[in-house]
């Protein structure tokens, strides 16, 4: 560090005087110390903990179980006779969520878009399953859902879409399916609004001009819309990829994992691990593979990112 | 250049202080207040349903302790039971724990061997519930003659009859036993009202499922000689036959159209709901049904109580509901009180008239008086960790129902999966 100062008889610093660039940075960092604290403290000890604990053998109940144990939790988890199963439901309930929300946050976003009287109310009416807390949304749908006095399967019936009730989150074959689109009809929304801000962002005249070339609506979409939606949509695309595949309170609430393990998902599996069996363990050791997936989903979308940024 | 110094270092530590006053230091924050003013404020977890009785009575009960005990503060918390394990436990790894809690008898096992109760061994010997709580429930709170509960509710499991929904189907004899049940087949052909329901998703179905066990002579996890539990089904190939004709009634239940198809999903809610909303006739709970009485009047009206049905001997579970003090409090005396208070004849003629454990609290009504009627017949858990087992006893269910997986596979599943799970809390019986 440069310092600027005087030297006295013995030619030893006198008075350390920082440059200013140097005690803007120190006054940068003073300030940003108790939010870096914070987040050390919050997110970095308890990851590194999981990270630690996931190959160490842990158990609350259990006090004699104990020591490295090497990649044993990860065998136990891998092995265990529900883990294919939750990760073949992690990976349709992430893919199909991410896809309506996106198809439906798409559509409702161009709607939107419209010059037409009202759009505002229309605009703020399409936030509210987003509003709507998750613990309120889940019983709600339980109960609309419910195959004895849910109001779902009473319109089905009497429009003739069905003939007679069906348990959508106690039959084995559908309640994947059902949480899938309340999960769609609760997270669409957020696409919307961001999809929404980026159409508005582009220039209309483009659009324009190819209507006046004879581009239909699909054509004008496909080949100027979409790709100037390209950065927002990756953006979009890779965050809600992440916190879908780590959401836990909303299919708990709901289904519970069940029935018999059809809703199970990789998150609940480690609250499994970690609330009713205590082992600590291997609820880490999953919890450390999840995360490590969640990260090169990450890297792969910065790279992307990059990629575009550098061709622009 | 002072000035500006000033400024910054002020607000360095106003935004460290608004960070760490958001982080919690536990009890220790109220110690010198407490100290100061020689009060004491017990942090209390409840689990009742909000705008019920046991909410309003126990409510003016506080109050009235609050008068009697001027030094003492009672700070409860409502949480439901679902919460309430996994809050516990949190509570425990940071070992912040309230000083008290309304608990399950399911988490005796497991908060013992975390070391998470207070042994009131001395305290309840020289209180006079010694002699006024039955001494079968106080078994149920004793963990190797410790005592680590004292119990503040009693609910045995009964089966609650739909009268005018059987009469007028014709069932005139009220099924005693599994075969009496299973009998009934043709009911809902001729009421479009199934016969009977239960519980196969939630907390109540290993509590459903251990009564009917225990009903056909079976335990599902015996103290051996070393003082450990083992599941001792596949050791004895009569005692997994049993097991087995167990799932098999679930199954026939289900088969038979003697319930709905919709009961392989049922949680507790569902079942009671159900039940009060008078969607069919015949289900096995507990004495707190009474409060649909307020809820659905008409329904609940003819309702009548009697054993649930049986494979072999007459069996039900009985649920002893302990409120728990816990290692962390810093006033075990003041909090052993009022949790002597809770279990006290007042307190439960006040607010658990008919879901007392005290012999001296018994109620004419028949919530009360049918149900004990049954009491001798009560069966417990085994004092051990549970979240694996009771997982399992679900599970078993699943795979008899949503599987159709025969029920002698089912019954070796389930015992293997039970000793496995005493073994990784270390609690498994070589002998």
């Amino acid at each position: 560090m440069l310092l600027k100062g005087k030297t006295n008889k013995n030619n030893s610093i006198k008075h350390m005087k920082l440059t200013r660039t140097q005690r803007e940075k120190v006054t940068a960092l003073l300030l940003v110390l108790p939010a870096l604290v914070f987040l050390i403290g919050l997110i970095a000890y308890p990851l590194i903990q999981v990270l630690f604990d996931g190959f160490q053998f842990k158990n609350l109940v259990n006090v004699n179980v104990s020591g490295f144990a090497g990649l044993d939790n990860f065998k136990e988890v891998i092995l265990n006779e529900h883990f294919f199963k939750a990760l073949k439901n992690t990976i349709i309930w992430t893919v199909f969520s991410v896809l309506g929300e996106y198809i439906l946050g798409m559509f409702t976003a161009i709607l939107l878009n419209q010059k037409v009287k009202g759009i505002g109310i229309f605009r703020v009416l399409v936030i509210i399953p987003w509003l709507v807390p998750i613990i309120v949304a889940g019983m709600t749908w339980s109960w609309m859902l419910n195959p004895d006095y849910g109001i779902v399967n009473f319109l089905m019936i009497k429009t003739g879409i069905i003939e007679t009730a069906i348990y959508w989150l106690g039959e084995q074959n559908t309640a994947l399916f059902t949480i899938v689109i309340v999960n769609i009809w609760r997270s669409f929304p957020f696409f919307t609004i961001s999809i929404l801000a980026a159409l508005q962002a582009i220039p209309f005249d483009i659009s324009e001009a190819a209507s006046i070339d004879g581009a239909g609506i699909i054509s004008r979409f496909f080949k100027i819309t979409l790709p100037q939606l390209k950065s927002v949509s990756i953006a979009l695309i890779t965050i809600h990829v992440i916190w879908t595949a780590i959401n836990f309170d909303f299919i708990w609430i709901m289904t519970q994992g069940g029935p018999y393990y059809s809703t199970e998902t990789l998150p609940l599996m480690i609250y499994r691990y970690a609330m009713k069996e205590y082992n600590i363990g291997a609820a880490s050791a999953l919890a450390s593979m999840i995360m490590m997936v969640m990260t090169v989903i990450f890297v792969f979308y910065y790279a992307q990112k990059s990629k575009m940024e550098s061709n622009d | 250049m002072i000035k500006k110094k000033f400024i910054v270092l002020m607000s360095v530590a106003i935004a460290a202080c608004l960070t760490f006053s958001a982080c919690s230091t536990g009890k220790n924050s109220s110690k010198s207040k407490e100290n100061d003013t020689s009060k004491v404020t017990l942090d209390y977890w409840v689990c009742w349903s909000p705008g019920s009785d046991t909410e309003k009575n126990s409510k003016a009960m506080f109050a009235k302790y609050e008068s009697e005990h001027p030094n003492v503060k009672i700070k409860y918390s409502l949480i439901t039971y679902d919460m309430a394990h996994d809050k516990l436990v949190t509570a425990a790894s940071a070992k912040n724990t309230p000083d008290m809690s309304w608990a399950l008898p399911e988490w005796i096992g497991e908060f013992n061997n975390m070391g998470m109760l207070s042994d009131l061994t001395d305290y309840y010997n020289k209180s006079e519930l010694k002699s006024a709580i039955y001494p079968n429930v106080m078994d149920t709170m004793t963990v190797k003659d410790k005592v680590i509960g004292l119990p503040y509710q009693l609910t045995i499991r009964a089966l609650l009859v739909h009268k005018s929904l059987t009469d007028a189907a014709g069932i005139n004899n009220i099924p005693a036993t599994f075969e009496d049940m299973l009998k009934l087949g043709d009911i809902y052909k001729k009421t479009e009202k199934y016969p009977f329901g239960f519980c196969a998703t939630s907390v109540r179905t290993p509590q459903e499922l251990i009564g009917y066990l225990a009903s056909n002579g079976l335990e599902i996890a015996t103290e051996m000689k070393d003082g450990k539990y083992k599941n001792t089904w596949k050791d004895d190939p009569a005692q997994l036959a049993k097991a087995a004709e167990v799932f098999q009634y679930y199954k026939d239940l289900t088969k038979k159209g003697i319930v709905s198809p919709n009961t392989k999903a049922w949680g507790w809610e569902d079942e009671d709901t159900n039940f009060a909303t008078g969607q069919y006739m015949m289900e096995v709970t507990g004495n707190w049904m009474s409060e649909r009485e307020t809820t659905n009047p008409k329904e609940m009206s003819d309702v009548a109580i009697t054993a649930p049905p049986y494979k072999e001997i007459p069996a039900t579970y009985m649920e002893t509901n302990p409120t728990f003090i816990y290692t962390s409090t810093e006033h075990p005396k003041e909090a052993f009180d009022f949790a002597a208070f809770i279990s006290g004849k007042e307190y439960q003629q006040a607010v658990f008239p008919v879901t007392s454990p005290r012999t001296d609290v018994v109620s004419d009504v028949k919530w009360s008086k049918d149900f004990m009627n049954i009491a001798k017949t009560g069966i417990s858990f085994p004092p051990v960790t549970l979240g694996g087992i009771t997982t399992a006893m679900t599970d078993s269910l699943g795979k008899t129902l949503q599987n159709n997986e025969e029920p002698s596979t089912v019954a070796a599943w389930l015992s293997d999966e039970i000793n496995e799970s005493l073994k990784q809390s270390g609690e498994y019986s070589e002998k």
